[in-house]
């Protein structure tokens, strides 16, 4: 591997997402997640956890325990979870007419 | 409405995208009734991309498109490929010329705002368009597709023909099994941008822009992506600036990153850094990018239904193609809409003359040309670690070689390219690049 490579993690900035998803407009639905885990304890057993890490508004959550939990109020709608859980332990829908995300700019 | 009424269309499309308002539009000045089902709180709410539009396509749909005053950024005046290594830039781009076509080839344009428009020009063909509604499912008679069961009270709607340009995450595709499995992590890319504030003249400035009637469209690669298969992009909007990158689901989830992240250290970087340095953050988003395209694509038609757009998985990644894409496919899907009325016949044989549409155009000549990509990128992971550095390094030390023997200077710039990839193998590379995107 290169000196350019993608072992070298460490020089990632560390970026306060909760910020930065200030500046989305959401219709949060107030009566159905439409995000779920499927069984929390898939969640307690998987060691890799790469939601955490992956989903781009860091809506995975560790919880004491090793159980994940997702805020899904913070969903952008990208699918990359319901792709790339190793366990496919997400119950992933879109989220009822008119809710979730709604970009100003897109 | 009488309750026990049913609504029913001559055709229903699923999303006002890009590619469902073109259907949309098509079918309705063919005479069609057409219905444009959207889950978003307005067309375009849902949307997201780069990005440019490219104007033969919107041409395409309304020849009188520039005297419909669309909501467009700057047209793109200079565009090309940006190679970042660690601290250091080589810069490829394009301007004038072939690139000052009339109208420009390339616009830079904000989705929620241009989509918007773009189903309201539908809407003034005839189309009806119903926003806040999910599609949930089909209406199936005798095994055929008759129409689709939305979200709402009573939210049947039928129709003969049901267009689906529902975008990158195709689960009615895959309802129908027209897509046989769900996306791939290693053909479909996860994009995050921000979209940074800015003044127009601080953006010309820092872009060596004109003025507002100039902008950059620029394809940046090697570090911006630490060297995974991606690349980053930066759009210059009147006022604004896109700056994101996109990397492939499963190198994103190898590397256990952070994708906001590696978004925040691309901005960091100290070529970037300065052409954003005090905007302010006006949004940012995430969006998955099928780019697969001739390998992921599903079938696109079968009995009562075409597919089009993300959907189908129609996107050129090298060539940032799939908005034009999915206004032309979306169009083909209407005028098959209406050939297929006047037969009055919607079965699969019949809505085959769209798959014949497409293959008459770019569409499929140039997904089917490019369709080994993304297994080149997946068998070639160092590819954006290597290349860019390098041609930093060889210019770098080109350009610098002042007071040196030349020789060495060569064998100096040879030697930082074996040490990255030995010789053969960094010429196999460039072959297989090329027997890529030539497609043999």
């Amino acid at each position: 591997m290169t000196e350019t490579s993608v072992t070298k993690k460490n020089d990632l900035p560390e970026v306060y997402i909760d910020d930065i998803l200030m500046s989305l407009k959401y219709f949060t639905d107030e009566h159905e997640a439409h995000l779920k885990i499927i069984d929390p304890q898939v969640c307690v057993n998987c060691k890799e956890k790469p939601c955490i890490q992956f989903c781009p508004v860091g809506a995975y959550r560790t919880q004491d325990g090793g159980t994940v939990q997702i805020a899904f109020q913070s969903c952008v709608e990208c699918g990359t979870c319901r792709v790339m859980c190793p366990p496919a332990n997400v119950s992933w829908k879109l989220p009822r007419g008119g809710f979730g995300v709604s970009y100003k700019f897109g | 409405m009488d309750k026990n009424e049913k609504l029913v269309f001559d055709v229903i499309v699923v999303g006002a995208g890009l590619s469902g308002s073109a259907a949309a539009a098509i079918a309705a000045r063919g005479g069609l009734k057409v219905a444009v089902i959207e889950r978003g709180q307005n067309p375009g709410s849902k949307n997201y991309f780069g990005g440019a539009l490219y104007t033969h396509s919107l041409m395409e749909i309304y020849p009188d498109f520039w005297d419909r005053k669309p909501p467009l950024e700057r047209p793109v005046t200079e565009t090309g490929f940006w190679f970042l290594s660690t601290d250091g830039l080589v810069k490829a781009t394009v301007q004038g010329g072939k690139v000052n076509s009339n109208p420009i080839d390339a616009y830079v344009a904000l989705r929620a705002k241009f989509d918007a428009w773009w189903a309201e020009q539908a809407q003034k063909e005839g189309a009806f368009i119903i926003p806040k509604t999910l599609v949930v499912d089909f209406i199936r008679e005798n095994g055929k597709v008759v129409g689709v069961k939305t979200d709402r009270d009573q939210g049947d709607i039928y129709a003969p023909v049901v267009i689906i340009t529902e975008g990158v995450n195709n689960l009615l595709t895959q309802k129908l099994g027209l897509a046989k499995h769900d996306l791939k992590g290693e053909s479909s890319a996860l994009a995050v941008k921000q979209l940074i504030s800015l003044p127009a003249a601080t953006i010309n400035a820092r872009f060596g822009l004109t003025d507002n009637d100039h902008g950059a469209a620029l394809s940046v690669m090697g570090d911006v992506s630490m060297g995974l298969p991606g690349l980053g992009f930066l759009y210059t909007g009147v006022d604004c600036v896109s700056v994101g990158v996109g990397v492939t689901l499963e190198a994103l989830r190898e590397a256990g990153i952070k994708p906001y992240e590696l978004l925040q250290r691309y901005m960091n970087h100290p070529m970037i850094a300065p052409l954003i340095a005090g905007g302010r953050l006006m949004e940012y988003g995430a969006h998955i990018i099928p780019e697969g395209g001739w390998s992921t694509m599903p079938q696109l038609y079968t009995d009562g239904v075409m597919v089009a757009g993300d959907a189908a998985s129609m996107v050129n990644a090298l060539h940032w193609e799939g908005t034009n894409m999915a206004i032309v496919a979306g169009k083909s899907a209407a005028e098959t809409a209406i050939e297929a009325h006047q037969k009055k016949d919607f079965s699969a044989q019949s809505l085959s003359s769209y798959r014949a549409r497409l293959d008459k155009r770019f569409i499929m000549k140039d997904l089917r040309q490019y369709r080994n990509l993304s297994h080149f990128l997946k068998t070639h992971p160092d590819f954006m670690a290597i290349y860019p550095t390098f041609l930093n390094d060889a210019l770098g030390m080109f350009f610098t070689g002042f007071g040196k023997p030349k020789g060495q200077l060569y064998k100096d710039i040879l030697k930082s390219l074996t040490s990255r990839r030995p010789l053969l193998k960094a010429v196999g590379d460039i072959v297989a690049f090329g027997r890529t995107i030539i497609g043999i």
